[in-house]
C-alpha cells in the first residue's frame, strides 16, 4: 500500500498509538501474515506470498482501541484482532489486509480477588503470565490449553477454547464472569460484573466465539480455583475403544468429577503415544486424573476404577499418567508434534454420547476410504468430556502431501470437504475449541441451518461496515 | 552447527510455547521479535521470502542471548545458540550490523569492548579468581570485596582473567574472536596452576561449562572444577565458618537474578541464602525470578540495540519498585551496572552482592 491515502490513514493511527507502536516494516508484516492455521504455515513454507497487514498497530488501552475501530470505519478498512497468533483456523489472518490490532499491550491485571476467586485482567495478558501470576496467590486459572504459553487471556475467549483440565472446570468460556468489549463503531461497552442474573437476556455469550467479528475483548473477569493439594493421575490401556468410551461416560455422568480423561484411540496409543511417551502398547491408552482434597480425590479414583472394572483393561500405575501430565505438550510442539513439509489436520468434533462412536466411525471411514491413495493416517484421542457427551480430537496426516502449494491446498480442503460432511451427517458439531476462523468459516451455514440467518442480521447490525474480521466465523467481506 | 542452528530455527519457526518467558518479546509486544518471528524471519531468507538487508538483520541482532527460550523449550531446542549460528554466518559475509565490527576490533585489541584492561601479574596457586573485564569496568570495588570474602573464608586465591570471557564474541557470531579469548583464559589457568576455577557470575559459569564445549569446542581441563562464588559463600554462611552482621535497616530489598541466571537453575537459592543472612526481613522477590529470570539487556543487546536493552533494565526496575523494594542488589556487575544506569528514575538503589557482604562480615 503507497501513496497518499495510506499515509492519511498511518498518520492518524500514529496520533493514537504513538510511533512507537505502529508498524509498517516489512518484517513485521510478515510474521504478522501467518498464525498457527496449516494453510498459511505451508504457504509461507513452499516459498509463497501471503497477503499481509497494511498496518500493525499495538493499542495500550481500551480508549486507543476505540480510537482505532473509529479510523478503521470511516476509511472502512479491516480490523483484525490479535492476541498470541496461536489460533489453528486462520481467525487472525489479515486476508484482507488492513489494520492488525495487537492487544498484547493490553496486560495489566487489575484486581485478583481472594475471597470471590476471581481476576480481573486485561484480554492482552499472556496466559502463562496470569498463570503466574495468580499462583503467587496458590489460585489457578483452570484454563490449561496447550497454547497457555503463547495464548491470551482474549484468545483464550475469543473462540470459546476448552482446557486440559475442562471436564472438572469448564471449558474458558464458563469461567467468564464478566467483559469489557469495544464494538466496531468504537463504542466500549461493559457486561453486568456477574453473569448468572435475571435481569435481562444475556448478551455476553455474542462475543465468545465471534472471533473479533463483533468487536474487540478488552479486559475479562474470570473465575479462579485453589490449585489442588492434590493431584492424582493414572494410565490405563482398554481391550476395546469402545468399552473405554463406556467407562469414561459412566464416569462422567455419575459425576466422579474427573479433572482430566484422555483416552487416545489404537491408532494413536500406537503411533502417538509411542513417539511422545515411549510405550509401546496395543489398545485404548487412557489417562484419567483426579485433583483437590487428597481423601476426597482418592475414593473419586476408586470409584471411577470400579466402574472401569466392568470391562478389559490393565491398570498401568501412576507413572504413565504422570509422565503424560509432565509432557502432554510435546504431542503438539516440535520436534515431535505433526510439522510441515506433512500435512495435517484437526477435526475436533462434539456430540453426545449416543452419538460419538457413529461421528469418529464414520469420519475415519470417510477419509480413510476416500484418500487412501493419499496414504491418509487418521487418529484420534477424547479429550473434553462433558455430561452429556465428549469431544473426539480427529487428526488426518498425510505425510507426502503435493509439493505444489495450489494442489497442496486443494487437497486440504478436500479432505476437510469429506470429514465435515460426515460429521455434520451424523450428528457432530464442526469443532470444540478451535474456533471457526477461515478454516470453518464455510460450513457455518449448513451447521447453524435456519439460525444462520439471525447471526448475520446480528452481524450486520453490530458491524454495518463490516471492518471487524472480514471473512471469518462465517461472515464475509464487504 | 548451522546446519544445525537451520534444523533448530526450523522447529522454532512454528513454535510459540517460550513467548511466555521470551523477554524481549515482552517488552517489545512485538511478534517480530520474539523466538517464533526471529526464527520465521531467519528461514524465510532460505525460502527467498526475505532477503538480508538492514530490517531483516536487525530483527536477527534483536534477540538476547539470555537462556531463557532453552529454558522453557518444552523439548530443549537450543534457540538461543541457533541465533549465535546465524549472527556467525551474517558476521562472516560481512552483514552484521557496523557496531559488530567495530566491537570485533576493540575486541581484538583491548580484549574487551569496553577499554584496555590491565595486565594479570603471573601468580600461582590451588585457586583462581576469574576477573571479567565486565567486573573491572562496572564493578570497581567488586574486586577488593571478593578478597577480602575469599580471605574471610580461608581461602588464598590468584585472579586471572582480565578481558571478555568469551561470551559477548560468541553472541555477536565473532566466533574466532570467542576462541581466541577462550584460549587466552586456558593459558592464564594453566600459567597459575589452580585446580579451582571461582566465578563471580551465573554468566561466567554458563560460559565456562556450557558454552565453551557446545558454541566454540573448547573443554576445560578435567582436573579443573569450576565453582561458582555465590554458592561456595552460601555454604559458609549456612555451616557457620563465615558469620556476618545483620543489616539495620527498615529498608525493602530486592533479589535481582542477573543476566544468564537461567541458565544455571542449580544456584538459585546460594544468593537469597546470603541475602537472608543479612536481612531482618526476607529479600522481596521480582515477578521475573529464578527460572523466569529476565536479563538486563547488559551484553549483545546493549551494543546492538540499546533501545530494547534499555526496555528489559527499566522492566527490572519496574518490577522491583512494584515489590516494594528500594535497594536491590545482584553479584554481577554488568546487570548492577546496567539497572544503575536507569535506577534513579525509579527511587532505587542498586548495590553489589558481594561489596554489601564484605562490608558486613562479622569480625
Amino acid at each position: 500500500m503507497q501513496g497518499l491515502q495510506p499515509e492519511m490513514v498511518r498518520s492518524e493511527l500514529e496520533e493514537v498509538v504513538g510511533i512507537d507502536y505502529i508498524s509498517t516494516r516489512e518484517m513485521d508484516k510478515l510474521v504478522y501474515s501467518t498464525d498457527w492455521f496449516w494453510l498459511p504455515q505451508m504457504w509461507l513454507d513452499r516459498g509463497e506470498r501471503l497477503r499481509t497487514p497494511d498496518y500493525i498497530v499495538h493499542p495500550g488501552t481500551p480508549e486507543e482501541v476505540s480510537e482505532i475501530l473509529k479510523i478503521a470505519n470511516s476509511y472502512r478498512i479491516p480490523v483484525i484482532p490479535w492476541g498470541g497468533g496461536s489460533g489453528s483456523q486462520g481467525g487472525a489472518l489479515p486476508i484482507y489486509g488492513g489494520i492488525l490490532l495487537d492487544t498484547k499491550r493490553l496486560n495489566k491485571i487489575i484486581d485478583i480477588d481472594t475471597k470471590s476467586l476471581t481476576v480481573t485482567a486485561q484480554a492482552g495478558i499472556n496466559g502463562a503470565q496470569l498463570e503466574m501470576a495468580v499462583n503467587e496467590h496458590d489460585l489457578m486459572m483452570p484454563h490449561y490449553p496447550a497454547s497457555a504459553n503463547c495464548a491470551t487471556l482474549g484468545g483464550y475467549l475469543a473462540p470459546r477454547g476448552t482446557g486440559t483440565i475442562s471436564n472438572k472446570y469448564g471449558k474458558a468460556e464458563d469461567l467468564v464472569l464478566s467483559m469489557e468489549v469495544v464494538l466496531p463503531d468504537g463504542n466500549i461497552i461493559r457486561t453486568p460484573h456477574i453473569p448468572q442474573h435475571a435481569a435481562g437476556p444475556s448478551f455476553y455469550p455474542l462475543f465468545l466465539g465471534s472471533e473479533g467479528t463483533l468487536g474487540v475483548i478488552t479486559e475479562a473477569t474470570m473465575q479462579l480455583d485453589y490449585l489442588p493439594e492434590a493431584r492424582l493421575l493414572r494410565a490405563l490401556l482398554f481391550d476395546s475403544l469402545s468399552d473405554a468410551l463406556e467407562a469414561g461416560r459412566q464416569i462422567m455422568t455419575r459425576r466422579l468429577d474427573p479433572f482430566v480423561i484422555r483416552l487416545y484411540d489404537e491408532r494413536s496409543t500406537k503411533t502417538r503415544v509411542k513417539r511422545i511417551l515411549g510405550y509401546d502398547l496395543d489398545g485404548a491408552y487412557m489417562v484419567i486424573g483426579f485433583d483437590g482434597d487428597p481423601d476426597i480425590a482418592a475414593l473419586q479414583e476408586q470409584k471411577a476404577l470400579d466402574i472401569c472394572n466392568q470391562f478389559a483393561f490393565k491398570d498401568l500405575g501412576r507413572e504413565p499418567g504422570e509422565s503424560w501430565w509432565e509432557h502432554r505438550y510435546d504431542f503438539y510442539y516440535p520436534p515431535k508434534n505433526l510439522k510441515l513439509p506433512w500435512m495435517y489436520g484437526t477435526t475436533e468434533t462434539v456430540t453426545t454420547y449416543s452419538n460419538i462412536e457413529r461421528v469418529y466411525y464414520a469420519e475415519k471411514q470417510a477419509v480413510e476410504e476416500t484418500y487412501a491413495d493419499w496414504d491418509v493416517d487418521f487418529i484420534g484421542h477424547f479429550s473434553h468430556w462433558f455430561h452429556w457427551g465428549v469431544m473426539v480430537y480427529s487428526r488426518f496426516i498425510i505425510q507426502s502431501p503435493p509439493e505444489d502449494a495450489q494442489e497442496a491446498i486443494r487437497l486440504h480442503n478436500r479432505v476437510w470437504n469429506t470429514a465435515m460432511q460426515a460429521v455434520l451427517e451424523n450428528g457432530g458439531m464442526v469443532n470444540e475449541h478451535h474456533g471457526v476462523g477461515l478454516k470453518l468459516s464455510r460450513y457455518m451455514r449448513r451447521q447453524h441451518g435456519s439460525a444462520w440467518d439471525f447471526m448475520e442480521s446480528i452481524k450486520e447490525a453490530v458491524d454495518p461496515n463490516g471492518i471487524m474480521n472480514p471473512g471469518k466465523v462465517g461472515f464475509g467481506y464487504k | 552447527m548451522l546446519e544445525n542452528a537451520s534444523k533448530n530455527l526450523e522447529y522454532c519457526r512454528y513454535c510459540l510455547m517460550c513467548r511466555h518467558v521470551a523477554p524481549v518479546g515482552i517488552v517489545s509486544y512485538n511478534e517480530t521479535l520474539t523466538p517464533h518471528g526471529v526464527a520465521l524471519v531467519a528461514e524465510s531468507v532460505k525460502r527467498g521470502l526475505v532477503e538480508w538487508n538492514r530490517e531483516s538483520v536487525d530483527v536477527i541482532f534483536s534477540e538476547v542471548d539470555g537462556g531463557n527460550s532453552r529454558m522453557h523449550c518444552v523439548n530443549h531446542v537450543p534457540f538461543e545458540d541457533a541465533v549465535a549460528a546465524v549472527r556467525a554466518q551474517l558476521t562472516e559475509q560481512q552483514l552484521a550490523p557496523a557496531i559488530v565490527y567495530q566491537l570485533e576490533e576493540q575486541m581484538r585489541i583491548w580484549g574487551s569492548p569496553y577499554a584496555q584492561m590491565s595486565a594479570v601479574e603471573d601468580q600461582q596457586g590451588d585457586v583462581a579468581v576469574f576477573v571479567s573485564d565486565e567486573a573491572l569496568h562496572f564493578g570497581h570495588t567488586v574486586v577488593d570485596a571478593v578478597k577480602t570474602l575469599l580471605s574471610a573464608a580461608g581461602i588464598e586465591a590468584v585472579t586471572i582473567g582480565h578481558q571478555s570471557n568469551g561470551f559477548l564474541a560468541s553472541s555477536l557470531g565473532l566466533v574466532e574472536v570467542a576462541k581466541q579469548q577462550a584460549a587466552l583464559l586456558l593459558e592464564q589457568l594453566k600459567a597459575s596452576g589452580a585446580r579451582q576455577l571461582m566465578v563471580l557470575t551465573p554468566g561466567d559459569y554458563y560460559t565456562l561449562t556450557q558454552l565453551y564445549p557446545e558454541r566454540l569446542g573448547v573443554v576445560l581441563p578435567d582436573d579443573v572444577e569450576v565453582v561458582d562464588l555465590t554458592t561456595l559463600l552460601a555454604q559458609h554462611v549456612t555451616d557457620g565458618t563465615m558469620r556476618l552482621n545483620k543489616l539495620e535497616t527498615e529498608v525493602a530489598y530486592a533479589y535481582v537474578d542477573p543476566t544468564h541466571a537461567v541458565r544455571v537453575p542449580q544456584r538459585f537459592d546460594a544468593p537469597r541464602t546470603l541475602l537472608r543472612a543479612l536481612l531482618s526481613d526476607e529479600a522481596r522477590e521480582l515477578f521475573w525470578r529464578r527460572e523466569r529470570a529476565h536479563p538486563v539487556g547488559s551484553t549483545g543487546l546493549l551494543f546492538t540495540q540499546p533501545d530494547l536493552a534499555e526496555k528489559l533494565t527499566r522492566a527490572r526496575l519496574e518490577d522491583a519498585k512494584q515489590r516494594g523494594a528500594h535497594v536491590t542488589v545482584t553479584q554481577d556487575p554488568a546487570t548492577a551496572g546496567q539497572l544503575n544506569r536507569f535506577s534513579a528514575d525509579y527511587g532505587i538503589e542498586v548495590k553489589g552482592l558481594y561489596e554489601l557482604l564484605s562490608d558486613n562480615l562479622a569480625s
